[in-house]
Order: C-alpha cells, then structure tokens, then sequence
C-alpha cells in the first residue's frame, strides 16, 4: 500500500549500532576534543638545508590551494622533526634513502596509539616526509619544480586547465600481501636481487625490503603498546581484546593472515603505510574488489566457528571508521573550505566474473548493512552493476540509494566499463576483474596506476578561443592559435576546423606540463613501499612512478563537454544555417556578456532555438560525440617520453566545472561568464527535459569506449519516484538498461530541493545530509554557500 | 444539464496523424514499468477536477508562460490575426482570433509562448515511443494511451496500438469507456491493459459533474473485462466532494468485485492541485482552485472500504496533508 511522503527522511547512522562502535564513531567525528589524539600532518625533514617536505606537483589539480601553497610548503618545512640519518645516508640512490629514511621514521619517530575499545589499530599516518635530495639534487628539483609551478598557475589563472603528478589513485596488491605476507614479498625480491648485476637497480629492490621491514616495524610497535594495555587492563573482555589484538599485529602485514581479524589488520597498516610514504590522504587509495578477496577469511572463520557474523560486522565497522581519519588532515581548516570531502578510498563491491557470473557473496550483503548502518564517508563504495546482476541484489541497491538520499555509493557498469577498458588495449581475459579507483576511474587491481586525475582539460576554453581568434577575451592575451577571425567563415564547416585546432593546441599546452611534473616525480620522488606492493614493478626494476607497474597510463579528464557541444550545436544552426543571428552579433552579444534587451533576447535564442544535448536529440547528441571523440581519441595518441605512460581520456572533472566558471567568456550555448559550466557528461544543468531515459541515452551516444577511464554522470531522482516497492523496482530496472545503453558510472540524488533549502537554514538538524558532487559525497552543511546554492539549483531542475 | 456537446464527441477519423499534446517519457504513473505516455487531445468529458485542463478541448491551444517572457513583443508583431496583447496582467490572448498557427510560438526567443497540440503523424508518434524500447524490455513496461479521451480518435489509435503490437511492446490504454462498443472491438484487440476510469457511480452525480451518464461506462466496462477479457486497472481521481464519499468507493468496488473478474488492481488517486497554473494559462476557470488537499488518514480510510468490500490490491497515491 503506497504512500507519498513530502518529507525527506535524512540518512543517520543505525540506532542499532553495537556502542563500541558508535563510541568510536562519535570519537572520530570529535575533532577538536580528542586531544589526546589527531591524525593531523607530521611532517620530517633530514635536517639538510632547504630540505622540501612537500611538493607541489602532488597538488596541482586542487587549485583552490594555489593561494596558501607557498605557505603551506614553507610551514610545513618549518615545522619539520629533524630524523637522524646514518652518515653513509647520502651515498646512496634516492630510492634507497626513501626507504631507509622512512624505515627510520616508522621505527623512531611516527606515534603509535591504539584508541579505547579499538579493533582495528594503527592511528597517526598523515605526514609530510622529507624529498631526502642532496644540495645538487635540490637545486634542480628547485629550479624545475617552480618553473613548472609557474606555468601551471599561468594555464589555470585563463582557465585552460591544470595538472600534477598526483600520488594515490591506485589500487594495491593488497591480497598479495594477505596471502605471502609482507615477508614472502621480500622474500621474492631478495631472489631478484641475487640475479641483478646492475648498482642502481639492485639499491631500488633494497630500498623496497627496507620499506616493508619499516611495515612490520611499525605493526611491532603496536603489538607492544597492545600488550602493554593488556596487562594494565581490568576489563576481563577488552584485556583478552588487547592480547588478540598484540598477537595480530605481531603477525601481520609480515606474515600471511590466516583469520578475517588479521586479513583486516593486515590491510589496514598496509593501506595507511601507502598513505604515509607518499605523504598523501587517502585520495583515491582504493581497495580494489574488497568483497572478493576477504571471502574466504569470513567464510572459513564463519565456518570454523571463529567469529559469529555480529563480530565480523563489528569488526568490519570498526575497520570502516579508521579510514575516515584522512580527514584529520584538514580538520582545523575542513569546515569552511568548500568542497573538501571527497577523499575517495574507494572499495569495490559485487560485479561479474571470468563467464560473466555474478560474484555477490555473503560478505557483500554483510557490507551492504554496515555501509547503510555506518553513515560515513569513508570508505567509499562503488557497486559493480551487469547483465547478470540478481534481482535481489540490484533491488537492495536501489533501496539503499532510496533510503540514502542517493549517496552511500557510486555505481559502476560493468559492461560499459569493460568497453572502455579493451578499446585501450586491455587484455580480454583480465578485464572482468577491473575495479575503479577514487570515485570512478576504472583501473586494474594490484598493477596498474593510470593518474587518473591528473591533467584536467577545459574543453570550453577552445570555444572562447575560436570565437576570438585565439585571445582570451578577460585579459585580451593571445593564449590559443590564429585560427583566423570567425565573422569571415563561410561555413560551419570552417568554424569547427578551428574549434578542432584550438582545442588540440591547448591539449598539447597541458599535456607539455603533465609530462614535466611526471618527469619531475619519476626523477625525484620514488615511492619504493607502494613499489613493492604493486605488481610489475620489482620485475621492471622501476618504480611505481616511473612506469614500473604493469598498466600505466595518465588520464585526461575533461570538463565542459555538454556546454562546448551545443555551443558548436547552437553556432552552426543560428548562425550558419538558418542565420537567424549574424557571427558579427554572436561575438557582440558574448563579449558584452549578453547584457542588455538585445543580449538577453539573443541569449534566450541560443538557449530555445538550438536543440541541447541531455534530450535524446540526434543532432545534438552526435555534436557532444564528436568532441568526445575528437579529444579522447587525441589524447590516446600522446605519451610522456620520460616514463612512456600513455595519455587516455575520462570525464570526472571535479569541482572543476565551478571553478572555471569566471575563467571562460560567454559561450553560444546561452551561457554567461560565470555560470558554471556542464558537470562531466552531464547535460546543462535545466537542459535536458526529457527525463532520465532521454538523458541516458544521449550519454550511451557519445561512444564513452574512447574515455576509458569512466565517465561520471549524475542523475537527481525526487523522492516520490521512489516512493514505494513498486517504484523502487522500476528504478532498479532503470539501472539494468542504463547498463545496457547509458554510461559507465551513476550517482543518483534522491532529494527535493525544499528539504536543501531547510539544511541551509537549519545546519544544525542537517548534520548527516550526503550529497553526491562528482563522484563524491559531501556533507552538505559542511559546503560552501556558492555549492549549496548550485546544488539547491540542480534539484530544482529536475522533472 | 445538456449531454454530449456536438465538438466533444465528434471523432478524428484521419488515421494517419492524431492530434496529440505530449509525449511523456519515464512515465512511471501510468501503468506497470517504465513507459511513454501519449497524451490524446480532446475529451468527451468534463471533470470540474481535470488535471490536465488542456487535455478536454480537441483543438490546439496557445498558453503563455509570464515567467519565461522577456517583453521583446516579437509575437506580436509576428501575430496575422492581432489576437495578442501585453497587457500590465500579462498576455492576452484573444481566443476567438487566434487559429492556433504558431507564427508566434516561432517568433518567440525564450519559448513563453506554446502551442499546446500538434497533428503528428503515426509513424513519427511511433518513433519517438521507440526510442525507450530497451527500458520497457527491462521493466515490463511499454506505451500507454492516454488524455484526453484516446478513443475518440479510434483510427490513429488502433493504427498505433497495431504498431506497437507488432513491435512487441506492451499496450496500455487510458479511457474514460465514454464511447461505443464497435470502437471498443476495434482498438481492444491491440491493447494489453485497459486503465479504466471509474469516478461516481450515482449516475445523477456522474451527470452533473461530468456532463455524461455513467450508464454507458459501465455497461463498457463489463463488456471489456467480461467479452473483451482484458487486464484491467480501475483508477477513480479521490477529489473532496466530489467522490470521496464512502458509498461511492465502495460502489465502485462493488462493482468490480461483481462485474470485472479481470481486474488485477485499484487506485484511488488523491486530488492534486498543481495544475492550477495551467487553468490559468489556458483561460479556463479552475472551480477547484481552493479545495484542499485530501488527508492522509481518509485516504487509509477509504482505501481499507475498498479492501472489506473484497479489492484486497487497493491502493492510494497522491499529495496529501497530515
Ligand atoms: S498562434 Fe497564430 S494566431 Fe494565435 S496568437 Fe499566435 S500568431 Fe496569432
């Protein structure tokens, strides 16, 4: 029997919550009373003269730092603890002195602290470690580092775009080191060492021993500081708790884990070491399919008898808060920034196998309830979505995003994925088993490190440019090509080939960066620890960086792609075909803003008179597929001669879409300077009046395979679509064709626009409200007022 | 009261363009799964509660959106007829002049101006349903006919429902049983699921308030589930004062507890006023402009009439208050 509701219902974490577990959650949420403990950045220096701690090109794609950036490089110098090196330090590689320098921190100096009722251990991994360069080295790392800054900020400030080398973004070997144990790994390396003649390289698999010695030293240093709890404990239960918890941290990530209690143990320190050598919080640190390789710890202790199925979500919620700690990073700044959630460890669950079965299990159910029990950001969950996913299974995902708000997970397509994956040249036997990284970026598990989000394009910048011959109307600077002055194109045809050449050339412009800061990084900033857990790289003798894993490749995101199609759209229909406006008016009116009568009246033809991609229209739709295809397929053809990465396209875009917004003209879309730009492949925000089977289908035009890094796409719902079991079901098959037809990935909100504008006014009865940005959640009361605004504007578009 | 008004019930009898007022994709409310509805202008009724006003009148009509204008007076100047005036109240539109041509519509940069119906043909209907199809693969949806009063234009619509047949996409269609029982036999044959509705069963009452007896729904209803032997869902619009009377519920689920052993469902939808707006548009007075909204309880309240008196897949949807 159904009912509307008016009401919102806000997701809340479970009142059935076990109370160790709400006590540590309260405790994490807590910031500013734990003083006894805060996950905030420690950063260490070598002690030598100008000694960087931090770099710039691993932030390069958040412009929103650019202003504190040389503050935050010169504080955290400042603020360095001075690590004593042994005095033969300096002879050695920069791999070796990273490994051995973070062996001497993890042993020394990084506090060790396991929290009241913890089950999970191993707290503080935020840091900031020393480049460990000599003065020689210093000095180029210097010079090239800023030169490269320079540009950068130059090509962000005219809104072309940015990049780095971003660290994180990666999917570890993580069951490799459940199965051989940190211990067989070196084991294997040591074997490599004895057939390796050259210097350097046999220093590189060195420097990987001691990164995993570092691991088991810190995991040691736990076990004691359990035992030592222990033994002060009354408690009967929780001294038993500590002593179990001495005995696992002794044993592993050294050792193979041998219970589902010493598999999560094992991947928990694993996983905050990765953050910790590479001096980066959790962005796109993902786990890779969690669901598959934990099965067997959790069936054969269920089995046994070892753990009852409450323990094993209790530990599996404890497990869950740790990860949440990335946030620790920015707490004092966190509130007021703006967007700042979206951290991303990403976890993948469900999916298809080698014959295209189902691999939902047991364990994945399990986690279903503790990710709609917990109510956190972190871990983040992507639910893999085929053609042979189950009823049940599709149905309790969609009830989940119904009771949600849309937000607990992202969902990923399996067959549309897979597309993608083997147009970039993937082997056919391994792609089922992919799984994305951060919030969708498809990636191979153990082997691959694609940058995913490291050069980010605008794509509407070449609209600007093509319009003015290649200026840059704000600061009248020619930044783009003579591609000649539109008002003498006789055709359409014209316009495009110097659309096509702008936009190439500000490609070509970015991507000279990306190559440098990859260059910069695989010269400077070895990761020997993520080395060793990340398959191809002990066998290459390269590092992580340098192109040592098996897949490597450097991922372009573009942004703006629906605002530059129907402004190509709205050109050659208004303009060159039915000349309703003259090229001459279209340049006055956009330079001007489309201020004034004439402006506006101009701007609302634009807007009415040109069909706009989102609608299921042909003609739009196959303009959004060409340039899709023109810069992805562009892209592909490139490489960074340092490393031999290989260029690949993806939308994600970010926040990106927001902060370009002042950065491009007015556009022939309709839109003015200033108005953010289209999100992802996501239709104008209000453009798209077909509802979501129209709109899903224009996505499933574009040939998403040339993007295959995966595409995000958001799609708000009201909650009176999904008001009941019936509803819910249609929802559910709403999914399985837009796995079929649509895009590679979905997040759906489920929200009225009435509720945001309550959370607005009322933060305070608004704490728990998730909403998706792109391809991440965010509290909403925790947004800047511009985001929510936008946010409030995106709900109340929807049909 | 005067029965049938001679412009109401006259039929479309070009069988190759139907004049239609919208094609609604992700229809989630008509019918089971995802579908498009085709929304079939003209109406031999005349509900006072109508929400869809535009549906009731066979012929285009222009409406004009204040909030879209931006006073350029391009459709005036484009108007042949001189039926538009800007007036400090906004549009005036004079109804007598206009022939429906869209000159204005076109003229216009920020589409204030709309005009509501098209002749579309067949095929082209066809194809645009179609593009849908892999979502009613998926969710056992398909197409529904609805209005308006999509018998009245019986020829385009059994050449569609033919169409959509043959094409293997499931048929629902949206009737009043306002009509005669050879057009009946002729679109049934095509037709998967009839939503039928069924909305005072005093005939006085249904007189009043619709202009038409119920006689002829009636005795069309039986035929269509007892004869025809389709798949029925009866809906009756729950508008306060008009047919939310308990006798009349449970008259109406009498009756399909007695007369339509082919009905898989009931549901009784709670009057919404949201299409106050396009009263205004259209210049049609809307008499139920300040009726509240329906209760939550009275809804549970009827709906639990319809399960005693044997409906037992009774259910209520709609806006209402606490
Ligand atoms: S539809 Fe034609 S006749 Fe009617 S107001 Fe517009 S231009 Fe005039």
């Amino acid at each position: 029997m159904s009912k509307e509701s008016a009401t919102v219902r806000i997701w809340k974490p479970s009142e059935k919550l076990p109370p160790r577990i709400k006590k540590l959650r309260d405790e994490y949420f807590s910031f500013y009373d734990r003083d006894y403990f805060r996950n905030e950045v420690r950063a260490y220096t070598t002690g030598m003269p100008g000694d960087p701690v931090w770099s710039p090109h691993n932030w390069g794609v958040v412009p929103e730092l650019f202003p504190f950036m040389k503050g935050m490089f010169d504080a955290l110098r400042a603020l360095a603890e001075e690590v004593k090196v042994p005095d033969d330090f300096w002879k050695h590689t920069i791999a070796y002195r990273r490994g051995l320098f973070f062996k001497i921190v993890l042993e020394k100096y990084l506090p060790v602290k396991i929290l009241e009722q913890e089950l999970i251990v191993g707290s503080y991994f935020n840091t900031a470690l020393s480049k460990v360069l000599r003065p020689d080295e210093q000095k180029e790392w210097y010079k090239r580092e800023f030169r490269w800054y320079k540009k950068l900020e130059f090509l962000n400030d005219v809104g072309i775009g940015n990049t780095g080398a971003i660290p994180g973004h990666i999917i570890p070997n993580y069951p490799k080191v459940l199965k051989m144990g940190m211990k067989g790994i070196v084991e294997y390396i040591e074997s490599e060492i004895e057939k390796e003649t050259d210097k350097e390289k046999i220093e590189f698999l060195q420097s990987m021993i001691l990164s995993l010695e570092s691991a088991k030293m810190l995991s040691e240093r736990y076990s004691w500081e359990a035992r030592k709890l222990a033994q002060e404990e009354k408690d009967p239960q929780r001294k038993e708790e500590l002593e179990e918890i001495a005995r696992i941290t002794a044993k592993v990530p050294w050792e193979p884990a041998e219970t589902f209690w010493e598999a999560l143990q094992s991947i928990w320190i694993t996983h905050m070491l990765v953050m910790a050598a590479e001096s980066y919080p959790g962005a796109g640190l993902s786990h890779g399919r969690f669901d598959q390789y934990m099965y067997p710890y959790y069936k054969k202790d269920i089995e046994e008898g070892r753990i009852t199925k409450e323990f094993a979500r209790e530990l599996l919620m404890a497990y869950w808060i740790k990860h949440n700690y990335v946030y620790d990073y920015q707490g004092r700044v966190g509130q007021n920034q703006g967007i700042n959630s979206g951290f991303g460890q990403l976890m993948t669950l469900s999916g298809k196998g080698p014959n295209g079965e189902d691999m939902t299990n047991e364990l994945t159910w399990l986690i279903f309830d503790v990710i709609e029990d917990m109510n956190l950001l972190e871990p983040k969950p992507n639910i893999r979505v085929h053609k042979n996913t189950p009823e049940p299974v599709l149905k309790r995902i969609t009830s989940m995003v119904t009771k949600t708000q849309g937000s607990p997970f992202l969902i990923n397509f399996d067959e549309q994925a897979i597309k993608g994956l083997l147009w970039q040249g993937m082997p056919e036997e391994e792609v089922w088993d992919y799984a994305p990284v951060g919030c969708l970026e498809n990636t191979f598990q153990g082997k691959d490190r694609s940058g995913t989000v490291d050069v980010n394009i605008n794509l509407l910048k070449a609209i600007e440019l093509t319009l003015f011959n290649g200026r840059d109307i704000r600061t009248g600077k020619r930044i783009g090509l003579k591609t000649g002055d539109p008002r003498k194109f006789k055709t359409f045809e014209e316009f495009k080939q110097a659309f096509v050449k702008q936009l190439k050339y500000i490609i070509d412009k970015l991507l000279e960066l990306a190559m440098e800061a990859d260059a910069i990084r695989a010269k400077f900033e070895p990761i020997p620890y993520l080395s060793a857990i990340v398959d191809g790289c002990i066998e290459k003798r390269k590092d992580v960086t340098a192109g040592g894993p098996v897949y490597n490749f450097i991922t372009v995101e573009g942004i703006g792609l629906a605002n530059t199609a129907d402004s190509l759209t709205a050109a050659k229909k208004l303009v060159f075909e039915e000349k309703k406006i003259s090229m001459d008016e279209l340049l006055y009116h956009i330079q001007n803003n489309f201020e004034g009568r004439e402006g506006e009246k101009i701007r609302q033809i634009l807007i009415n008179k040109a069909p706009k991609y989102g609608n299921d229209n042909d003609e739009a739709d196959a303009m959004a597929r060409f340039v899709s295809q023109l810069w992805t397929k562009y892209v592909f053809t490139k490489k960074s001669p340092t490393t031999g990465r290989r260029f690949r396209g993806g939308y994600l875009s970010w926040n990106y879409w927001i902060a370009y917004a002042p950065a491009v003209s007015a556009t022939p879309d309709g839109r003015r300077r200033g108005t953010f730009l289209a999100n992802a492949i996501g239709p104008i925000d209000g453009m798209a009046k077909k509802g979501p089977t129209a709109e899903a289908l224009s996505v499933g035009k574009l040939g998403l395979e040339t993007a295959p890094n995966g595409d995000s796409h958001t799609m708000n719902f009201s909650p009176a679509m999904l008001r009941d079991e019936e509803h819910v079901e249609k929802m559910a098959n709403f999914l399985r064709t837009y796995n079929e037809k649509g895009g590679t990935a979905l997040q759906i909100n489920i929200i009225d626009a009435d509720t945001l504008r309550e959370a607005q006014k009322h933060p305070e009865d608004y704490q728990n409200l998730l909403v998706r940005i792109t391809g991440y959640n965010a509290y909403f009361v925790m947004l800047g007022k511009e985001m929510q605004d936008e946010i409030i504007a995106r709900e109340s578009h929807k049909l | 009261m005067k029965l049938l008004q001679e412009n109401r019930i006259s039929y479309n009898t070009d069988e190759n363009y139907a004049m239609i007022f919208n094609i609604e994709r992700f229809s989630t409310e008509d019918g089971p799964g995802i579908r498009t509805t085709v929304f079939f202008k003209g109406c031999p009724l005349k509900c006072p509660w109508c929400h869809n006003p535009e549906s009731i009148d066979r012929n285009p009509q222009l409406v004009w959106y204040s909030v879209r204008c931006i006073a350029t007076m391009d459709c005036i100047k484009a108007c042949k007829e001189n039926a538009l005036q800007l007036t400090p109240e906004g549009m005036y539109i004079d109804r007598i002049k206009c022939t429906a041509c869209g000159d204005c519509v076109e003229a216009c940069p920020s589409g204030a101006l709309e005009l509501i119906g098209e002749y579309k043909s067949v095929e082209e209907i066809f194809d645009e349903v179609m593009r849908d199809n892999s979502f009613y693969k998926n969710s056992e949806g398909g197409v529904t006919f609805g209005g308006g009063e999509p018998l009245l234009q019986y020829y385009p619509l059994t050449r569609l429902a033919m169409m959509f047949k043959e094409a293997g996409v499931h048929t629902a269609l949206d009737t009043t049983a306002f009509t005669a029982k050879k057009i009946l036999n002729m679109v049934l044959p095509y037709i998967d699921l009839v939503l039928l509705d069924l909305k005072q069963m005093d005939p006085e009452l249904h007189i009043k308030y619709t202009g038409v007896p119920n006689k002829t729904i009636l005795e069309n209803a039986k035929y269509i589930s007892q004869v025809h032997k389709k798949k029925i869902w009866v809906r009756t619009p729950v508008i306060p004062g008009y047919t939310d009377q308990d006798e009349n519920i449970e008259a109406v689920a009498k009756f399909i507890k007695e007369n339509l052993p082919t009905c898989e469902r009931y549901d009784l939808l709670a009057f919404n006023n949201t299409c106050k707006d396009k009263y205004d548009r259209l210049g049609i007075k809307f008499e139920l402009a300040d009726t509240p909204l329906m209760r939550r309880g009275r809804m549970q309240q009827l709906l639990d009439l319809a399960v005693r008196k044997g409906i037992p897949t009774t259910y209520w949807t709609g806006t209402v208050r606490d």
